[in-house]
C-alpha cells in the first residue's frame, strides 16, 4: 500500500466531510463533517511525510497543530451549539435565518 | 521492507476509516453518526501507526476519540433533539455534486502526478520524536505559543458562551 492509496483514502474522507457540511441540517452533523475534513488533511501530511520527504518531523508537527486547533474548534462549536439550543430550542440550521433579508 | 510501501494489512484500517466516515455522514440519528465518527477517527489512528508514528496515533486516540467524540456525545445529549425530524436536506443532490466533482478532479490530479520518493536513510521513530520536541521549542516556537494562547481563549470562550444566563 503506497502513497497514492493513502491520498485516495484522504480524498474520500474529504469528500464525505464536504458532503456532510453542505447536506446536513443538524449543527453537530456539520461539525462532524468539519472534523472529517481536518482528518483528511492530517492523513495527507502524514502520508507525504512518510513517503516523499526524508525527515518526517515537520509533517508530524503540523499534524499536532491540526489536532490542537481541532480541539479548540470543537470546544467552541459545541458551546455555540448549546447556546443556540438554549435560546431557540432547535439546532437545525434552517431555523437560524433571522439575519436573512 | 520496501520503503515505498506499507504492509497491505493497512487496508483493514482504510476500510474502518471510510466505513466509519460513511456511517457518520449517512446515518439519520445524530448520536449514531457521532459513533461512526469515532470509528473513523480510530481507523485514522491505525493508519498513523502504519505511517511510522505511534506518538501521533496515541495523540489521535487521546484527543479525538477520547476527547472530541465524547464531547460531541455530551452536546447531543444536552441539546436533546435526537431524531426530531429528518436530518438531511431534501436537496442532497446539491451537496453530492460538489463532493463528487471534487473527488473526480483531485483523483485525476493524484493519478496523473508522479511523486519522487525519498531516497535518504529514514530516521527511526525515537529520533523523530526527539526532534519534534526540539523543533517545537525552537523553529516552531511562535506557532506553538500562539496555539497555547488559542486553546486557553477557546476554553474561556466556551465557558462564557455556554454559561446559563440568569435573568
Amino acid at each position: 500500500m503506497g502513497l497514492q492509496a493513502f491520498l485516495a483514502t484522504s480524498l474520500v474522507l474529504f469528500a464525505l466531510g464536504l458532503y456532510a457540511v453542505i447536506g446536513r441540517r443538524h449543527l453537530i452533523g456539520i461539525l462532524i463533517g468539519v472534523e472529517l475534513m481536518l482528518n483528511a488533511a492530517s492523513l495527507n501530511f502524514m502520508a507525504f511525510g512518510r513517503f516523499v520527504v526524508s525527515d518526517p518531523t515537520t509533517a508530524q508537527i503540523i499534524v499536532l497543530f491540526i489536532i490542537g486547533l481541532a480541539a479548540a474548534e470543537a470546544a467552541i462549536a459545541l458551546s455555540i451549539v448549546l447556546a443556540i439550543y438554549r435560546q431557540r430550542r432547535s439546532i437545525d440550521v434552517t431555523d437560524l435565518e433571522q439575519l436573512k433579508g | 521492507m520496501n520503503p515505498a510501501e506499507v504492509h497491505p494489512t493497512a487496508f483493514i484500517f482504510v476500510g474502518l476509516t471510510i466505513g466509519g466516515a460513511l456511517l457518520s455522514v449517512l446515518l439519520r440519528n445524530i448520536l449514531h453518526a457521532v459513533f461512526g465518527l469515532g470509528i473513523a477517527l480510530a481507523g485514522i489512528a491505525g493508519l498513523f501507526l502504519y505511517l511510522d508514528s505511534a506518538f501521533l496515533a496515541a495523540m489521535q486516540v487521546l484527543i479525538y476519540v477520547g476527547g472530541i467524540s465524547v464531547a460531541m456525545v455530551f452536546a447531543v445529549m444536552m441539546a436533546h433533539t435526537l431524531g426530531r425530524r429528518e436530518l438531511l436536506v431534501g436537496r442532497r443532490l446539491l451537496a453530492a455534486i460538489p463532493a463528487l466533482g471534487l473527488t473526480f478532479t483531485l483523483a485525476l490530479v493524484v493519478l496523473s502526478s508522479r511523486f519522487v520518493g525519498s531516497t535518504g536513510v529514514r530516521p527511526d521513530e525515537a529520533t523523530v520524536l526527539r526532534s519534534i520536541g526540539k523543533q517545537l521549542l525552537t523553529e516552531f516556537n511562535v506557532a506553538f505559543e500562539a496555539l497555547s494562547v488559542v486553546l486557553l481563549l477557546a476554553i474561556i470562550g466556551a465557558i462564557v458562551v455556554a454559561k446559563e444566563r440568569k435573568h
